[in-house]
Formats: C-alpha cells, structure tokens, sequence
C-alpha cells in the first residue's frame, strides 16, 4: 500500500533528520576554528547527531516505501500553533509592554480562546493569579519583573 | 558511616524544613490528580522558585512533591479511569471497578496506605544503601568518574527501551549542550554566537522548564480534557482507621516494595514498570487471580505500593554517582545542582547534613502520605479533577515565565526555554526520550573535564582510560549495557521460533 502523503519527505521524523542534519552541519563550521582538544566532545557530537539523523532517515524512508503510515504530530495543529504563538506573544508582551499587564490579559485571553468560558470565573481566577503572584513574589521576595522596554525602562 | 544519619536528623524538625515537607506532599496530591501534569513538570516548574530557599527546604519540596505526585495519580485513576501520572495506569485496572461498586473511597485508602508503605520501604533503601556506594565511589579517579559517565549515558539511552537511535540523538543533544559556553580549561567560546548570556553556558533549569514543562502545557490545550466533574460526596469514604483492618495485603506491600526499589535503582526503568511488574506477581500469585481486574482492592495495593517504592531508590544512583534512574531522578539532579549540590561521590563527604536530611525529608514525605492523602483529604483532592484545563494551562504558562525569568532576571534565558520548549514538544510527540537530554547536559561537562584530566595525567595517551580494574569494569558493564538489550531479544526470538 503507497504512503498516504504526497510526498514521503514530509513525514514528520524525516523532516526531523534533515532538521537535525542542516542544524548539526551549520554549527559544525565554528568547531573549526577552536583548539582541537576543545573541539573534540562537540564535533564528536555533532557528527554522532548527523550520522543517527541520517540513520533515523534511512529508517523511517524504509518504512514509507513498506506503505506504512506516519502518525500525525497532532490531531488539531491549529490550537497547538495557537498555544505556541499564545506563549511566546505573552514573553513578548512581558519584554516590550510589562509583566502585569501581559499576566493580567493573557491569563483570561488562553483560558477563554482554549474553552474555559465563564467570565466570572475568569476574572476570579486573573485576579487571584496576579495578586498572589504580586503578594508572594513581588512585595515578599522583592523580585523585579519586566516592566516594559515601550515605556523605557 | 551512618552516624552522619543521625546527625541530620535534627535539621530536618526545623520547622521551615518540615513545613517544606507538608506543603510538597499537599502539593504534589494535586499535581499528581491533575491528569496531562506530572512530578517531573511539577519539579521543573518549581526548581527556579528554590533559588532563593535553604537547600532542605527547597529538597523537602522536591521529596514531598514526588511522594505526593505518586499518589495523587491513582485519584483519577480509580475515579475516572485517566491515570493522574504513567505510573498510575496499573492502578485503573482493579481502582476503576472499584469506584464503579460504589467502592471509590476503600480503593482510594487501599491506594494511600500502600503509596505510604512503598515510599517508607524506599526512603529506608536509600538510607541503608547509598552511604556505602558513596564510600565505593570516592575511591574513583578522572578515568573512572569518565567511564561512569559514559555507563550512565549509556544506561538510559539502551535501558529505556524503545529506539536507541532516538535514545542516541537525545543523548548526543544534551551532551552537545553542555558544551556551550566557556571552555571550562582554555576559556574559549563555544557556540556563544557573541552572546554574552550563554558566557557561563546553559542553565540546567531553563533546559528543565521548556523540556518538561512546556510541552504538557501544550496538551492541556490541545486537548481540553473533558472530565465529567467527580462528585466526591458520593466516594463512600470511612475514616482510614476503620477501613486499615481491612486490608491484609503484606505479601503484596513487601513484593511491590522489593519489586519498586529494585527498578527504582536500575537507571532507565521507572514507575510504570514497576508497577505492572508488581501487579502482574501479585495477581500470578493470587489464589483469585480471576477476580482480578474487576475490581480486586490487592491490585491496587500491588500497583500503587511498587510505583512509591521507587521514588527514592531511583535517587541511589542519582546521588551516588550522578546517575538518575527515572526522568524525576534527572530534574531532581538539577534541583541538587541550583543548589551547588554536585551529584556523586563528594556529595556525601562534603554536604553529609544536607544529603541525609533529604533522605529523612523522603521518610517522613512518604508517612505523611496517609495523614495527608486520608478521608477527608481525598474527597477535597478529588474535586480539584474538576478543575478547567485551560484555566491551569494558562496559570502554567505564568508560573514557567515567571521561575525561568527570577534565574538571572533576564527576558533571553525566557526566550531560550521557549526554544527548548519548542524542541521539547517536538521531541516528545516524535517519541524521542527526554532523559537523555538532561542526563547528557549533566554529565556532559563532567564527563569532558574528567576525559581531559585523564589524559593530562596519562600525557594524551589514551590508554590512560583502560588501565585499572574499575575502569576495565565499568567499560565492561557499559558494553553489556548497550549489546545486552540485543542479545536478550534475539535470544526470546529464537526460543520463541523454537
């Protein structure tokens, strides 16, 4: 039975193995130009990752051609981009606009879009969240967040 | 050599580190009953809050935490038939059924006092066996520290089942991790790309974090688990004292304790195993074995008494030679590190105060487990399943940022775990074990500072690593270690054609 994909080169672990091949390569360049001695555990490893890469490749290219199937990485790839891009816009904001705006709006904001939709409860759940994290953190162990690149600080 | 034992004891009463202990017991019941969150995600997340704590309180953390998490994963597990953690699964079998007779409230007890008894049985055979390993170890030079590095590698990548070229790539990750930074001999950069951040190389907790952590934050909103709500009125619970006569499972507890501790110390092995190891010999053994598995209160006495057993076994090798036998062993091995705990043979000269006080923190994790998992405790753990996903998974998110950022209160080390975290989620979905990883970035700088001693000694001649009986040894094991699983399986398969 042929694989189910158009093409066996998007099968998620061979994606993987060139992933790894390309990344391994590219940082096997500056090994050149360290001491042998330091340079022998790193480009020991980065040519141990790119040979098993291409192993991983060989194999899992055996199995596409034997007509087995990759399991998909997800079963809804829209909510988990969604999740990623959620978390790393909520480090941004952090960086750029501040901690407790960013926390205030984020926590109500992920548990709303991924299905929690009771707006009381999510207004009691931001305002314990943040007052504990201000009470414990903040004005207990005097720990400084990011206040925000946008107002200069 | 146990006089250091005693010794600690006192340290361990004070009242900040005890406290530690009950609020990591607590705390773990519920991250254990929260199906999608796990001890090892619990610990990762709370590793860079410690920063700032006394190394027994943030250690009695840790050690309640683990006890707490073992247990709190049957909770779901006997109501809901979802495994609160992995090593829960055997527990479903025999708990569900339970919970389906009306029974809920017994297969809960049965499951407390069993994960009490493991864990005691545990905490005892890391006291009674990890001070003589430690005397072994100290005995060790650069070349033997080198080849108990690689033998350690090479146990969790071959003894964790499952693809060892996977195994392999992970290993060789971590490993290549550690490197970055500055050469710890010449003080050149390696693969610093001008960063002035990743100078001191990468923080062991940041790799922790977006490993562990993030990735099951991903789950919990890919998937919103719709739970159905638990109604813990109706668990029929007694108060545990009149329910304990009732169960008369010693041959189980003292086979899964055995069974628990014995795995626990076998790097690669976990929970899990030892669990459907335990409860496959109880039910061999049972004189009813065809009850089993419709609601029989021994198998889950079975299961839930050899995934406590080993908690702290798995720490025997962790502390003794720097060598985690479980993924929780691993994250707790950075915990020691944040603390400038070094895993291995000083840790026990250099720290006894600590290092056994942690060991008393896990004896009295594991007897507060019936104390503070009893009746009224688990109908209270039982509602959180009620709890919504998305909500925690958004809490989550906060607490990673927040523990990662108060390391160096630096936005990068954030953006470096989301990197990892990214890696992490890919890694785990492909199927690529994640222990390796941390077992590489631990031993990874050790294992090259200990190689590159040796040869300084044997003046670059490389036969200065094969030239004593222990190194020869350790050689011989790691090869034994790496073929050994292939053997075995021809071996089966050749009987089996037979």
């Amino acid at each position: 039975m042929p694989e189910s994909r158009n093409s066996c080169l998007t099968r998620p672990e061979t994606l993987t193995a060139i992933g790894i091949i390309v990344v391994a390569a590219g940082f096997l360049v500056p090994t050149f130009d360290l001491r042998a001695i330091s340079a022998l555990l790193p480009a020991a490893m980065l040519i141990g990752l790119i040979v098993l890469s291409v192993f991983l490749l060989l194999a899992d290219q055996r199995k596409a051609s034997a007509g087995e199937d990759a399991a998909p990485m997800t079963t809804s790839p829209k909510r988990v981009i969604g999740a990623f891009l959620m978390i790393v816009s909520y480090a941004l904001a952090c960086d750029f606009v501040g901690f407790y705006i960013s926390t205030a709006v984020t926590i109500p904001l992920v548990a709303w879009t991924f299905g929690y939709r009771s707006p009381v409860g999510l207004l009691i759940a931001t305002v314990i969240v943040v007052g504990t994290i201000w009470a414990i953190f903040d004005f207990g162990m005097s720990q400084d967040f990011p206040t925000g690149r946008l107002w200069g600080r | 050599m146990y006089s250091d034992l005693l010794h600690a004891l006192p340290d361990v009463f004070a009242w900040t580190n005890f406290v530690a202990v009950v609020i990591g017991v607590i705390a773990g019941i519920v991250v254990g009953a929260m199906p999608g969150l796990s001890a090892t995600m619990a610990i990762s997340v709370l590793v860079p809050f410690t920063f700032g704590l006394e190394p027994l309180v943030a250690l009695g953390l840790m050690a309640g935490i683990y006890n707490g998490a073992m247990y709190g994963g049957a909770i779901p597990a006997v109501l809901l038939r979802i495994p609160g953690t992995p090593a829960a699964v055997a527990t479903t079998f025999d708990g569900y059924p339970m919970a389906q007779k009306g029974e809920g409230g017994f297969a809960l007890q049965v499951a407390v006092v069993s994960s009490s008894i493991g864990g005691i049985a545990s905490a005892f055979a890391l006291m009674l066996l990890a001070p003589p390993l430690s005397k072994v170890t100290l005995l060790f030079g650069p070349s033997e520290v080198f080849w108990v590095a690689v033998f350690g590698l090479a146990s969790i990548i071959f003894l964790l089942g499952g693809n060892p070229i996977k195994g392999l790539i992970s290993a060789c990750f971590g490993v290549f991790v550690s490197v970055i930074g500055s050469d710890p001999i010449y003080g050149n950069d390696r693969f610093t790309f001008g960063q002035l951040e990743m100078l001191d190389g990468i923080n062991i907790v940041i790799l922790l974090v977006g490993l562990y952590a993030l990735p099951p934050v991903i789950d919990l909103l890919e998937t919103p688990l719709k739970t159905g709500g638990v109604n813990s009125s109706k668990l029929g619970t007694e108060p545990i004292w009149k329910a304990l006569p009732r169960m008369k499972y010693w041959k189980t507890w003292l086979r899964g304790s055995f069974l628990g501790i014995w795995i626990g110390i076998l790097p690669g092995a976990g929970g899990s195993m030892a669990a459907f190891m335990s409860y496959n010999e109880a039910r061999r053994t049972s004189k009813n074995p065809e009850k089993w598995g419709e609601g029989e209160p021994e198998g889950v006495a079975a299961a839930e008494v050899a995934n406590n057993a080993d908690t702290a076994s798995a720490l025997i090798p962790a502390l003794t030679l720097g060598i985690p036998g479980t993924a929780v062993a691993a994250v707790m091995l950075g915990g020691l590190l944040v603390h400038g705990l070094q895993p291995g043979p000083m840790l026990f000269r250099d720290n006894p105060d600590i290092v056994f006080g942690f060991m008393w923190q896990f004896l009295f994790g594991a007897i507060l487990l019936v104390l503070l998992g009893g009746s009224l405790a688990t109908n209270s753990f039982a509602r959180l399943l009620n709890l919504p996903r998305p909500l925690l998974g958004s809490v989550i998110i906060v607490l990673m940022l927040i523990g990662v950022y108060s390391i160096h209160g630096r936005m990068f080390d954030v953006y470096l775990m989301l990197g990892f975290g990214a890696i992490g989620w890919v890694m785990d979905r492909l199927k690529f074990p994640l222990p390796p990883v941390v077992l590489g970035l631990i031993l990874g700088g050790f294992a090259e500072e200990n190689l590159r001693l040796a040869l300084r000694i044997g003046r670059g001649d490389p036969m200065v690593l094969f030239q004593n009986v222990t190194s020869l040894i350790l050689v011989a094991l790691t090869v034994a270690v790496v073929v050994g699983p292939t053997l075995k399986k021809r071996f089966i398969d050749s009987r089996k054609k037979a």
